[in-house]
């Protein structure tokens, strides 16, 4: 008996090596350990055997069933494995061939700067106030300390719909109506984004069409140094943390006083290069003091309230801070400069 | 302003370095545009021509010996008035001219030249010397061996400044000699003109019947001898940019540059009166200005005549008739204000653009008006030998008011929010010159004449400033408590335009202004235009209605250099007279993804870019929208490839394929393009709460059905009636197939549906969800006829 069950799990085992697919070794499993089987027939013939053997023997089979059912299990694992590695070989791709095209988006470089200014604005406590670009002589210029005969208008060569309504020429009429709106005369602190026009012939540094950022804030004690730490603030934050910022004379009906605000050249860091024309300094925007003729046009009362405004020109800052040499670029989109930013 | 630092230095009693004043005015006053040597020459120097001889192998070349102080050079000279006895400019062996020339010594066929004789020309100098012929021939004083530049005032430096509008007083040499003064605190000195005038009590009479001309000085200048100008009086008027003409051209120029008061000379003889009446012109009135040129005269215009027609076109430009020319022998002087805005009217209708008028236009100081003519008198007598005979006649209308205004020290300080004492303010007041009083901290600031413009204490505060240096303001940030944000409108805007680009559309910028046609070209209903009065061509006459015409010309731009597969969008705007409505337009063409060497593409088509904007409704939690047929085409759309979109059952726009015509128009094909209205889909958002719905736990069921309906029968129709006819359990139904040809007849189609039921409460039972499937497609049957495909 011995000896048969010995010969059995040889042959067993034999046959097992010998298989390569998961159905044969099925198929060997049932041969030998299903109902049929060898083993099974040796059980059935363990009835016969004198009683003290029955456990010996028995035992035995057992062994010899569970070392086979073990060397099935081993191949199994060993063909399941082969199959995975197989097909993995098969799948192996060209890593190197070009991925699926998609389509990319941008936000145009306008709005990006416009973002980042709003953004800016927004984490010192400002609000955003529109306007429309139809407006009224009187928002545009009048009430702005610009009457109609002004020198100054000159300065603005306006496009006009009818005697008394233009395409605006900046959004300080936004703060006009923000101005005029606030009944109870509360502290205002705005900034007013928006499509401004001039009547220009379009080349490298004009634009009839272009866009503007207006900043107010009017209030009790608003002052000429909260102007300036709000310009370095927005000047660090549009061209580098390291930059300072220059305030120099200028004029601008609307604000008295009014300056020019020159930043820190951020190419040279003040040494003096081509950018700045070598003086270490870039124009960057116009600013000033609230003119109180404009408060006292718009109900503010002079004596009690004054404030700053500033004027951001977006093509300006756009154009310094991505060195872009054309204004025109800003409004042909084509796509291989949209696509740059 | 181009300011001549040899001119202001005759102002100071201290000398100053140009780089200087540059700096100064640049942070104190004015930018400063330019700033440059007059003449950009060295290692010049007078040389006297001792003798000239003919070259001997050249033509057209002389051999000159020149003395030139402490030598005397041979120098070969091609010029054709280069003569023996003359005194000339010499550039010595290195000498460099402007144009970057160099000077060397050379050997000119075979003969040694050290150096070169130089005409104005090669130095850079234009109009100095009228009669030029080639080089230039000093005069007979002019010292050999010294610097010619030097002699004839041409070693000067220009300083340009960029004038703002407020700062008229800077048109005037002695204006920039005030602002020297307050911003180098350095003192400085002006002499009066003495005028010795001969009594002859001739007849001349000056009245006004305008208020428009305030002031008016008429003086007679008698035995004017018409000559050129001295080198000084030439090379100041070209350091300020102005061409010297002749002594009384120049006179009147330069003291203008000195005073702001232009100044007008009249031929008196030609005047033809001894009257001279200022007056407003009469309609269409005429007068043949300088130039030669008729002008047709309004009654804005102010005219000087002379009692009876017009000899002047006040401040803008004389008349032809009463030139001063060579023969002139008696000249009248006008000194005179008149009103600025009348003056720049007559002068923009006129496009008369000249030194006095822009002086006008700005606002002089009356306060000089007479004591200009004084000046020019002087000179007169000076450098014409002329004869000044009596008084002038004059009016003068104006009455001398210094303004006024009060500033507190608490005042300045707080709009400054920096703390100025008092000591601080008296010296910059006293270095602007503004007499003051002050007493407990109260200023009044008394502004002298010479400074225009001022309107109120903010002024002061600027000058006080200004001269104390912006940069020794501090750095604060505004106390004002507000809450910064963006409103929902705003956020909603910035996240459209993130949608667009996150999905591959290039945000465009375009103009707003175009013409009539492309304003329109898009328009459904009748919207007013809005046009330019004054338009910069007759392509930005109109504002437009649609942004469509604008992305197709982005389109066909970018397709023309070879740019494929193009998605644009642009929030613009439809201007009307009536309003402004923002408006999210976009536009599709090519393909949206793709794979070249898999030859797999997603082509750009109605359905896809349908599913983009139905995508964004759904992301912005709007249900209630609807896309159908035009009730009316579209204009330059395919009729049958678009639709209206709405919203809550408004329309708000509208998508489409172009029309084949427009397609071939600008030869790109298979172009889409929406536009909606921002609103129409804010007003929709702006209504949803977002709200949590509970996640049903209960495993939903799926059913296909497959219906054959009349092929014109709209999915969508479909789709409403199984919306209709199920209750809630109903989650969602999807057309997964539609198909039309093999098997079927030629009107029909088959439409595969996928519905989806699902139940808050409990799983559903396959009887509940087939008697649901049994009634949607009874309902199909009786509705539309379709019949269950099997």
């Amino acid at each position: 008996m011995q000896e048969k069950i010995n010969q059995l799990v040889k042959e067993a085992k034999k046959e097992i090596e010998s298989i390569g697919n998961l159905n044969d070794l099925n198929l060997l499993k049932s041969k030998y350990l299903g109902k049929k089987s060898e083993f099974n027939q040796f059980m059935k013939e363990l009835k016969n055997l004198p009683n003290e053997e029955k456990p010996k023997v028995g035992q035995m089979i057992n062994k010899a069933k569970n070392e086979i059912n073990d060397h099935i299990q081993i191949k199994k694992e060993t063909i399941e494995q082969e199959k995975i590695n197989k097909q993995l070989e098969q799948e192996t791709i060209d890593i190197s061939l070009p991925g699926k095209s998609m389509p990319v988006g941008k936000k145009h470089i306008l709005t990006q700067t416009i973002e980042e200014i709003e953004d800016i604005f927004i984490g010192l406590g400002y609000e955003i106030k529109e306007g429309p670009e139809q407006e009224e002589d009187k928002y545009n210029f009048e009430m702005l300390n610009l009457p109609k005969d002004h020198p100054a208008r000159d300065m603005q060569d306006s496009l006009y719909i009818s005697e008394d309504s233009l395409l605006r020429t900046h959004t300080s009429p936004v703060q006009v109506r923000t101005l005029l709106e606030n009944a109870d005369k509360k502290p205002v602190k705005i900034i007013a984004p928006g499509t401004v026009y001039r009547k220009d012939d379009d080349d490298q540094t004009h634009s009839h069409q272009f866009k503007q950022v207006e900043v107010l804030v009017v209030d009790r004690l608003a002052s000429l140094s909260d102007l300036k730490g709000t310009l370095l603030i927005a000047a660090q934050k549009l061209f580098g943390a390291e930059r300072e910022i220059r305030l120099r004379p200028s004029y601008f009906p609307f604000t008295e006083p009014s300056v020019e605000v020159d930043v820190s050249c951020y190419q040279c860091h003040g040494k003096g290069c081509s950018m700045c024309k070598n003086t270490g300094w870039i124009e960057v925007l116009g600013a000033g003091m609230v003119n109180k003729n404009v408060l006292k046009a718009c109900g503010y009362d002079p004596e009690e309230f004054q404030g700053f405004a500033i004027g951001f020109g977006v093509e300006r800052i756009a154009m310094l801070k991505h060195g872009i040499d054309d204004i025109r670029q800003l409004y042909t989109n084509d796509l291989r400069f949209n696509s740059q930013f | 302003m181009k300011i001549s630092m040899n001119w202001l230095n005759d102002y100071l009693t201290k000398t100053i370095d140009s780089h200087e004043v540059e700096r100064k005015f640049n942070l104190m006053s004015q930018e400063v545009e330019g700033h440059y040597p007059l003449v950009d020459a060295k290692e010049l120097v007078i040389g006297y021509v001792e003798t000239c001889v003919q070259h001997e192998n050249a033509d057209k070349l002389k051999v000159c010996q020149v003395n030139v102080g402490k030598e005397t050079l041979q120098i070969i000279c091609g010029a054709p008035n280069i003569d023996a006895n003359q005194k000339v400019i010499v550039a010595l062996p290195g000498a460099v001219l402007p144009g970057n020339f160099k000077i060397k010594k050379a050997k000119i066929r075979g003969v040694v030249s050290n150096g070169m004789i130089c005409s104005l020309d090669e130095l850079g100098v234009q109009d100095f010397d009228k009669a030029e012929t080639g080089i230039y021939v000093l005069d007979e004083e002019a010292p050999v061996g010294k610097d010619p530049l030097e002699y004839m005032g041409l070693n000067d430096i220009v300083i340009d400044l960029d004038l703002t509008a407020n700062r008229p007083d800077l048109l005037s040499m002695r204006g920039i000699a005030y602002d020297i003064k307050a911003m180098f605190d350095i003192d400085i000195e002006f002499n009066k003109p003495k005028v010795k005038r001969k009594k002859e009590n001739r007849e001349l009479n000056i009245f006004t019947e305008t208020k428009d001309a305030p002031v008016y000085y008429g003086q007679i200048i008698d035995q004017v001898t018409i000559k050129e100008s001295p080198y000084w009086l030439k090379s100041r008027l070209l350091a300020a940019g102005i061409r010297p003409i002749s002594n009384v051209v120049d006179i009147t120029n330069y003291v203008m540059l000195e005073y702001s008061q232009p100044l007008h000379a009249f031929d008196f003889d030609k005047i033809k009166s001894n009257k001279v009446l200022v007056r407003k012109a009469k309609e269409n009135e005429k007068i043949i200005t300088l130039d030669n040129l008729e002008r047709n005269l309004l009654s804005t215009d102010i005219v000087i005549t002379n009692g009876d027609k017009p000899i002047a076109l006040a401040g803008v430009m004389g008349g032809l008739e009463t030139e001063v020319s060579e023969s002139t022998k008696t000249i009248l002087l006008e000194s005179a204000v008149f009103d600025p805005v009348s003056i720049r009217k007559t002068s923009k209708r006129l496009a008369l653009k000249s030194e006095a008028s822009s002086r006008y236009e700005k606002g002089i100081n009356h306060e000089l008006t007479k004591e200009a003519l004084d000046r020019a008198c002087e000179l007169f007598v000076e450098l014409a030998d002329a004869i000044i005979i009596d008084e002038p006649s004059f009016y003068n209308q104006l009455e001398v008011s210094y303004q006024e205004f009060n500033l507190s020290l608490a005042k300045l300080n707080q709009v400054t929010g920096h703390t100025f004492n008092i000591e601080d303010v008296e010296a910059i007041l006293n270095r602007l010159d503004f007499d003051y009083k002050e007493k407990n901290d109260e200023f009044v600031v008394e502004v002298p004449p010479r400074r225009l413009g001022f309107e109120s204490y903010q002024d002061i505060i600027e000058e006080i400033v200004r001269i104390y240096g912006y940069d020794k303001i501090g750095l604060t940030l505004p106390a004002t408590p507000t809450e910064g944000k963006l409103s929902k409108k705003q956020q909603f805007k910035r996240d459209i335009r993130n949608y667009f680009s996150h999905i591959g559309f290039y945000e465009t910028s375009t103009y707003s202004l175009t013409n009539d046609f492309l304003a329109t070209k898009y328009d459904i209903e009748e919207t007013s235009l809005v046009k330019i009065m004054n338009p910069i061509n007759k392509d930005r006459e109109y504002l437009r209605h649609s942004t469509i015409p604008a992305l197709t010309e982005v389109l066909s731009y970018n397709h023309a250099r070879k740019i494929d597969d193009i998605f644009l969008f642009e929030i613009g705007k439809r201007y009307s007279q009536e309003n402004e409505v923002e408006l999210i337009s976009g536009l599709m063409q090519g393909k949206y993804a793709y794979l070249l060497w898999q030859k797999e593409a997603m082509d750009v088509d109605f359905y896809l870019m349908k599913g983009i904007l139905e995508n964004l409704f759904s992301d912005l939690k709007i249900s209630d929208y609807d896309f159908l047929v035009p009730e009316k085409p579209i204009p330059n759309l395919h009729p049958g490839i678009s639709a209206e979109v709405l919203i809550a059952g408004n329309k708000i726009g509208w998508i489409g394929k172009l029309h084949p015509e427009e397609e071939k128009e600008i030869n790109v094909k298979n172009v889409f393009v929406f536009e909606l209205e921002l609103n129409g889909i804010y007003d929709a958002f702006d209504l949803v709460e977002k709200q949590y719905e509970p996640i049903i736990k209960f495993p939903s069921v799926s059913r296909d059905i497959a219906v054959v309906v009349d092929k014109n029968i709209q999915a969508k129709s479909l789709i409403d009636t199984v919306n209709n006819i199920s209750n809630n359990s109903l989650k969602s139904v999807d057309i997964f197939d539609v198909y039309q040809g093999e098997h079927l007849d030629n009107d029909l189609k088959s439409i595969a549906m996928s519905l989806k039921f699902e139940n808050k409460e409990k799983t559903l039972e396959t009887d509940e969800v087939d008697s649901m499937v049994k009634r949607i497609i009874n309902a199909l049957e009786k509705k539309h006829n379709a019949k269950l495909r099997q």
